[in-house]
């Protein structure tokens, strides 16, 4: 294969929220070994986030950028991890997400997806946007597909499957989300941005 | 003809293409703050949903997202 691991290993990912999609998204990134990842979340490990999401029981109460980035450690000590404990906004994701190759929507309400989507699309020049919606529920493993939409926009999921609806989030289907995620940045990230 | 290509499928309007980006979310009953919109390419930012006029022939991506994470 021709130097996958060289164009990875070169590669900056940056992860808006880091819940069951974020923090799985950045196991798969890890273990794939990828350079450098940017982690961004506001929010502390809960006991009802272990359903799905990559942290441990003797985390619980942790802040999430400090628990997943100690995680990340432990599978792959070559990891550059930047991390910021902080809500991400309109203002503030241009710059702290100005490196990054590769930005994963990983966030939990759809307002939030709309805002950063748009910040990127509208503010960043180049940074390619891998977006997650429809993923709640269980079964219909194939109706989650990865759609391109733009050339700097890509979309994984259902596009229906909503908590709103009452649909509980489980850790198998938002993996599978997760995973597209992770997969189409890999992809994007060989075959189009790293020269 | 009243006619635009939404998500790549041609939709037509027989009374008429909705006047504005805010027009058609609200025909379509879809809520703008939960929605993306790229006219013809080009990112439509949420607070100008109201201004951007459409035009018979566009093309309309609409993302909507649903809550999950």
């Amino acid at each position: 294969m021709p130097d996958i691991n060289k164009k990875l290993k070169q590669a900056t990912v940056a992860i808006a929220g880091l819940g069951g999609l974020g923090s799985t998204v950045a196991m798969a990134l890890a273990r794939a070994n990828i350079g450098r990842l940017i982690i961004a979340d506001f929010d502390k490990v809960e006991i009802s986030n272990l359903n799905r999401q990559q942290y441990f029981l003797d985390q619980v109460g942790q802040e999430k950028v400090a628990a997943l980035t100690a995680n990340l450690l432990r599978i792959n000590p070559e990891l550059k991890i930047t991390g910021y404990q902080q809500k991400l906004t309109e203002e503030n994701i241009p710059k702290l997400f100005a490196d990054a190759d590769v930005i994963a929507e990983c966030f939990d309400k759809a307002d939030q997806k709309q805002m950063i989507v748009q910040t990127v699309l509208a503010k960043m020049e180049k940074a390619v946007i891998v977006s997650a919606s429809g993923l709640a529920g269980y079964g219909s493993s194939n109706q989650i597909l990865t759609r391109r939409i733009s050339k700097r926009l890509i979309l994984v999921g259902d596009n229906q499957s909503g908590i709103d609806t009452g649909l509980p989030l489980t850790a198998p289907r938002v993996w599978i989300a997760a995973s597209q995620q992770a997969n189409a940045i890999i992809e994007i990230l060989i075959d189009e941005i790293i020269k | 003809m009243n006619t635009l290509k939404i998500n790549g499928s041609e939709r037509q309007f027989p009374d008429g293409t909705p006047g504005t980006l805010a027009d058609l979310l609200k025909k379509l009953n879809v809520k703008a703050e939960t929605v993306v919109a790229e006219i013809d390419g080009q990112i439509i930012e949420r607070d100008r949903f109201s201004a951007t006029k459409l035009t018979e022939g566009q093309k309309i991506e609409l993302v909507r997202f649903v809550p999950g994470g």
